[in-house]
């Protein structure tokens, strides 16, 4: 089994550290969920293991090898200024591929709607979809279903179980929701003030939790 | 006034030669001046939109400084540099279009590098977040960038040819207005109405006027489509 560790990083924006990340290992075939309040840390967590932001230091967010590949599902996703279908295949020019993923993700008769014309739900689809197109070694999604409904939620919590038993990727996945979090996450990250305040395998760690600060999350939003 | 309309209309109609002169150069000047300023200035818009740097921010002021360059000072610079005492008096370009375009050019680059870095300065983050997370390389990155501000090129350019066009100060300074030579529209309304001939410069008023209606109708077309 192939596992990735992340090195011990901060982040600062405007001289406030936002994030104190201990290090951490990844795993291939293991869904780590990230839950936490608003601000605690996690999507600049993801942002940093996707790249798309730099640590404190300015070094790779991995001790020694990183993922050879990672895809990554921002919070607000770029609809491309063309057709759903065309969005898909942006990643990987794969047509049965995209037509597999439209049908999954219940997109089929959106294929030439224009991206940005989507509703927040179907769009929410869309990008998913999208970064579903190729096998990445690490997939982050921050918060894939924070505007779908629960006929959505349901699609996107099954393609992302198929993808991972196809590809078999480390998949860290941003949720706000327990439910989501106890029905996908092998291992739950819980973010707290800007630090990984306790991880543990789930849904063991939500059950019953180590610290005061995951109680009292759990007792708000479990 | 009534009278100048008609008499201008009918004149239009009647294809006057150096009606169609003016007109010409007119076209000459704008279409090439601002298509330059569209070619070196979307890059530039482009790169301080989505990048960041140390003296961006200073760039920026900069950049809207040189927007507000009142016409004829510009044209004061040039007059310099290429007249009988100037550095690049040997290129013989005072009194061409080939300076009016120059002129025209260094007033309108900012402009475009203003309109071009607000829009990508919005999306780009976004873009370049998510064109990352789907595995794109740099180079496809960039082609999705410019895809996505198409409309603000077209926008740009509109907003660009209709400066030029109506630009007075800089093209009287360096093309001196010289009929079947440098006299564009609006140098031709003022030296036609000094001379009394308000017939032309009414012509001239009507027909750059009507070209401003049509490239705001334009401009307003685009921008809905940048919208929806």
């Amino acid at each position: 089994m192939k596992t990735w560790k992340t090195e011990e990083f901060t982040k600062t924006y405007g001289g406030r550290q936002v994030l104190d990340a201990r290090s951490l290992d990844l795993s291939e075939d293991q869904i780590y969920v990230a839950i936490g309040a608003n601000g605690s840390g996690k999507s600049t967590f993801a942002r940093i293991l996707a790249g798309a932001i730099a640590t404190d230091a300015g070094r790779s967010a991995f001790h020694g090898a990183k993922p050879a590949s990672i895809g990554y599902m921002p919070q607000r996703p770029y609809p491309f200024r063309m057709s759903m279908e065309k969005n898909l295949r942006l990643a990987a020019d794969d047509p049965a591929r995209a037509e597999e993923l439209m049908e999954a993700l219940k997109l089929t008769n959106l294929r030439q709607a224009k991206a940005h014309k989507l509703s927040g739900g179907e769009s929410a689809r869309m990008a998913l979809a999208r970064v579903l197109m190729r096998p990445f070694d690490l997939l982050i999604l921050d918060e894939p279903c924070a505007s779908m409904d629960m006929e959505s939620t349901k699609l996107t919590e099954g393609a992302l179980r198929r993808y991972r038993d196809r590809y078999h990727p480390a998949i860290l996945l941003i949720t706000h929701s327990i439910q989501q979090a106890r029905r996908l996450g092998d291992e739950v990250l819980f973010f707290h003030e800007g630090h990984l305040a306790e991880t543990g395998r789930c849904p063991a760690t939500l059950e019953t939790p180590q610290t005061d600060a995951l109680k009292h999350f759990l007792e708000f939003y479990g | 006034m009534y009278t100048a309309i008609q008499k201008a209309i009918a004149l239009i109609l009647s294809g006057d030669r150096e009606l169609i002169d003016i007109l010409l150069v007119t076209a000459r000047m704008s279409i090439s001046s601002s298509v330059i300023s569209l070619i070196i200035g979307v890059p530039i818009g482009l790169f301080v939109g989505a990048a960041r740097f140390p003296g961006r921010k200073a760039f920026l002021v900069l950049n809207r400084t040189l927007m507000g360059t009142p016409p004829v000072v510009c044209g004061l610079l040039f007059y310099m540099l290429f007249s009988g005492v100037g550095p690049f008096r040997r290129l013989k370009l005072l009194f061409t279009v080939t300076i009016m375009i120059l002129a025209q050019v260094v007033l309108i680059i900012p402009l475009v590098v203003s309109h071009m870095e607000s829009y990508i300065s919005d999306i780009a983050a976004s873009v370049k977040e998510t064109a990352m997370g789907m595995g794109l390389g740099r180079g496809k990155t960039l082609l999705l960038l410019m895809n996505e501000c198409r409309y603000q090129i077209c926008s740009t350019w509109l907003l660009a040819f209709a400066r030029a066009i109506a630009e007075v100060g800089a093209v009287s300074m360096v093309g001196g207005a010289i009929a079947w030579k440098t006299n564009v529209m609006t140098t031709a309304i003022m030296q036609y109405t000094n001379r009394g001939n308000f017939t032309l410069g009414v012509a001239l008023g009507l027909i750059l006027m009507s070209l401003s209606l049509l490239v705001n109708i334009l401009v307003t077309v685009v921008q809905r489509r940048i919208s929806e």
